[in-house]
């Protein structure tokens, strides 16, 4: 089998995985976000890169565009424009991140509501995979077909 | 070469274009359920405002403590809603008759139900078990937070109601 042939396989099969991990990521975040709006407007507000006065307005959208994100990779639906928006997310949350690793601020990351733990290059490095894992899927996914192993 | 070049260009924008007005759609989306569902639910917050000076100050203030005494009486008169900042299973298990069930992360789930149980000047009592149990005065201030007027915290409130032989209740009631 010829190297073509063995990546022609295995690369949709991959986006796919991506694709529903990356879903289900987005759900639990978006959730945990959904159920508690103030602790997620304090952490937005601890990044201290918003105007008091714009900052309900992310803490209210970001999560529920982070659920619909995950209905779409996980049902198939406008993939390709949710790896999009998804791609878009991390970049916003790896600059925010970013700014503040450099500033030395020692805050909660907010990456999965209020409580979640405190910011540092681990973060930063998860943060640049996932945008990494949804340029993947816009390029490359096939939706479900391939799982019957067909060219799709 | 650039005929190649080219063709990469070309498979690149068929892909964006597409995808960039899924994204567009997806976002409008979401901003207006996100919206409506703000406004509909208890727990919503406004939407322009924030009030960090509030938050702040809220986290940082001493919740006033009640004694047994008092809050022994004001549940006589019926001017009390007791919560039990305890995990449900603890709860279960044995609570202050009447109390309801708020533990620290779960207070926007049982806000709605809690406003429903104060009545115009009642006072919200959280309790927990053990003289240096943390949880009553973290639901008591995200209470605070989620603006309930009138929060005092029984300390060691579930061992000292229990040894005075006060009402008591098993389950979820």
């Amino acid at each position: 089998m010829n190297h073509h042939k063995f990546f022609a396989r295995i690369v949709p099969i991959t986006a796919l995985i991506c694709r529903l991990v990356l879903g289900i990521l987005f759900f639990y975040a978006g959730v945990e976000k959904i159920i508690s709006p103030r602790e997620f407007a304090f952490a937005i507000y601890n990044y201290q890169l918003l105007p008091d006065g714009a900052i309900n307005l992310p803490a209210v959208v970001l999560p529920w565009l982070e659920v619909f994100l995950a209905a779409a990779l996980v049902f198939g639906i406008y993939v390709r424009g949710a790896s999009l928006a998804s791609a878009l997310l991390f970049l916003i949350f790896a600059a925010a991140l970013s700014i503040n690793l450099v500033r030395g601020l020692d805050i909660s990351c907010g990456c999965f509501g209020g409580a979640s733990g405190n910011i540092n290059w681990f973060y930063l490095v998860r943060d640049m995979s996932l945008f990494a894992v949804s340029i993947f899927i816009l390029f490359f996914n096939r939706g479900w077909s391939y799982c019957a192993g067909s060219s799709g | 070469m650039s005929d190649f070049l080219q063709k990469i260009k070309l498979k690149i924008a068929a892909i964006l274009y597409p995808a960039c007005k899924e994204a567009v759609l997806l976002f409008l989306t979401s901003v207006l359920v996100a919206i409506v569902f703000n406004v509909l639910r208890p727990a919503g917050i406004p939407l322009p405002g924030f009030s960090p000076a509030k938050t702040i100050n809220v986290q940082q203030t001493k919740i006033p403590e009640i004694t047994l005494e008092e809050a022994h009486k004001l549940y006589c008169k019926n001017k009390v809603v007791f919560v039990d900042a305890r995990d449900p299973f603890s709860f279960e298990e044995g609570h202050i008759a009447g109390a309801i069930n708020i533990y620290p992360d779960e207070i926007t789930l049982h806000l709605a139900k809690l406003k429903q149980m104060l009545s115009p000047g009642s006072l919200v009592v959280t309790y927990c078990d053990g003289p240096r149990c943390p949880l009553s005065h973290e639901t008591a201030k995200g209470l605070k937070l989620q603006g309930v007027p009138a929060v005092k915290v029984l300390i060691d409130g579930w061992g000292l109601w229990q040894k005075a032989g006060y009402p008591v209740a098993e389950g979820n009631k």
